[in-house]
């Protein structure tokens, strides 16, 4: 166990570490989310709702979490396709779920660069008052919702094994899962249909409990059942990333799918 | 016998060689998912999130989103007609060319153009079917107009990105911010006059501002307006020069520096 934990924390530190000199992580994680966090601002201000300023920042930042967590785990196996490190990282001794596990980690703790920066941005530029419900939960709600990220990155970057191009699939997911989660608009106002997509993301309980401890509510809850759904998520990537791992050996086609 | 004159081949029969060699590595999920499927989503995100907030009604949010989906395809292949060449080392064979650098430059945008207008014309006709927002007949001529005048500004706000490429080592990353920066200040997601006075003239600036207004009047059924479309171009034209001045500048200082091909 004491192993496990210690790949874990070596792996995120150093892909926190890689990540954070890139120019266009950091782009992605603080650059593209302080726009969105802009946007949000003028839009709930013209909407004559400035009591929930502070809410579009930290919905604009949960954006940015999830916008790093798709395109890092997206590219997480790419990359290493890319530098041919994919096929050693299979024969190591260790689970290939536990060497992506901290990639995926990773790319959800530089997406928290968004967080602060949305925040910050709206406290520096439009004088929104960090005036949390529950401070002391949002510090909680933030790490559990990331680690929630993370998993469904896992589950991501597991399926993303056997695609050639990933990022046909990731580009696409970016909208839907910001709808779907509610980070900006609550999940209410989409057709009834979509409520089952809604409860099965882990973001969309992530987001519920930041909101809650921004904006008031129960936080709890969300956060449990976060947790919960991302262990699920945990759990389906390791069933199909030995699945995956098996049929890529079999085939031969690690390296070229 | 019909002779296909040399200035419009190099520009069509160019413009397509090169489009063909850049995006070589384009599959058609690749391009359904990121320049389809993706932009058309982010039309549903829009509309919901102008829906919950009652800003504007749902035509402005759809139509401004759907205007703005061709540069997806225009920025960061503007920027790429550029900033590829050089990353994959064909840039110093290219720029031997003896041939003047408006139709080589123009070529490489004119698929770009395209691009965008089957973007924009795909998004815009999908979220009105789904969405139910009648678009009346007459005005889909005038919408066609608007929209390649669109894609066309956008392509060449989008190749003036990718000049910057002979010069920056990171081209993507001004890309990156620059279409997000066109969400923003083109009105295109939330209503101008609701910006600053300063965001709005960055925006009076950009391309896709104006057609996205001239496109929001005709699908009310207001009528083509020539202003807007004539500033529509004029911006696009602005930012044509501007592309072939930096291109230009920053050739010759390459050759200069001899950095032509240092990544």
């Amino acid at each position: 166990m004491r192993r496990v934990l210690r790949l874990v924390l070596v792996g995120v530190r150093t892909h926190v570490s890689y990540m954070s000199r890139s120019p266009i992580e950091i782009t992605f994680a603080v650059l593209v989310p302080l726009v969105y966090a802009t946007l949000a601002v003028y839009l709930f201000r013209a909407a004559g709702d400035p009591d929930r300023l502070l809410t579009a920042s930290v919905g604009a930042g949960l954006m940015g979490i999830w916008g790093s967590v798709l395109f890092g785990s997206g590219g997480a196996v790419q990359n290493q396709r890319w530098l041919g490190t994919l096929e050693t990282l299979v024969v190591a001794p260790a689970p290939l779920a536990l060497v992506l596990l901290p990639i995926t980690l990773a790319t959800a703790v530089i997406g928290t660069y968004a967080m602060g920066a949305t925040v910050l941005w709206g406290v520096v530029l439009f004088g929104v008052p960090l005036d949390f419900a529950h401070p002391l939960l949002f510090l909680l709600a933030v790490p559990v919702c990331v680690l929630a990220l993370g998993m469904m990155g896992l589950l991501l970057a597991a399926t993303f094994v056997l695609l050639r191009n990933a990022n046909a699939l990731a580009n696409p997911l970016d909208t839907p899962v910001w709808l779907l989660s509610g980070l900006l608009v609550p999940v209410t106002v989409l057709p009834a249909w979509t409520q089952p997509l809604s409860w099965a993301l882990p973001t969309t309980w992530g987001a519920r409990a930041v909101h809650a401890a921004t904006s008031g509510g129960d936080v709890i809850t969300p956060l449990l059942a976060a947790a919960a759904l991302g262990a699920c998520y945990a759990l389906a990537a390791v069933l199909v990333l030995g699945r995956v791992e098996r049929r890529a050996r079999a085939a031969a086609t690690l390296a070229l799918a | 016998m019909f002779r296909f004159p040399a200035t419009a081949r190099l520009v069509v029969v160019g413009g397509a060689i090169s489009y063909r060699a850049l995006f070589n590595w384009t599959t058609p999920p690749m391009f359904i998912g990121t320049l389809l499927v993706g932009p058309l989503l982010q039309v549903f995100f829009f509309v919901f999130l102008g829906r919950e907030l009652g800003v504007a009604d749902d035509r402005f949010h759809l139509v401004g989103t759907a205007v703005l989906a061709a540069s997806a395809s225009c920025v960061y292949g503007g920027t790429m007609a550029v900033a590829n060449e050089r990353r994959y080392g064909t840039l110093g064979a290219v720029l031997l060319s003896p041939r003047h650098r408006v139709p080589l430059w123009t070529g490489r945008a004119l698929p770009y153009v395209l691009n965008g207008l089957f973007v924009s014309a795909f998004v815009l006709t999908a979220a009105a079917l789904v969405l139910g927002l009648p678009v009346p007949a007459g005005a889909l001529p005038g919408l066609g107009l608007v929209l390649l005048a669109a894609a066309g500004a956008c392509s060449a706000f989008g190749l003036a990105l990718g000049a910057l490429g002979l010069r920056f080592r990171d081209v993507f990353l001004v890309s990156n911010v620059a279409s997000s920066g066109l969400l923003l200040l083109t009105g295109a997601a939330v209503p101008r006059e609701s910006l600053p006075e300063w965001m709005r003239f960055a925006g009076e600036l950009l391309p896709l501002t104006h057609a996205a207004d001239a496109a929001r009047r005709l699908t009310a059924g207001g009528g083509l307006d020539g202003s807007l479309l004539g500033t529509e171009l004029a911006v696009g034209a602005g930012w044509g020069l501007l592309a072939v001045a930096l291109l230009a500048v920053f050739e010759r200082g390459s050759r200069r520096r001899a950095t032509l091909d240092v990544m």
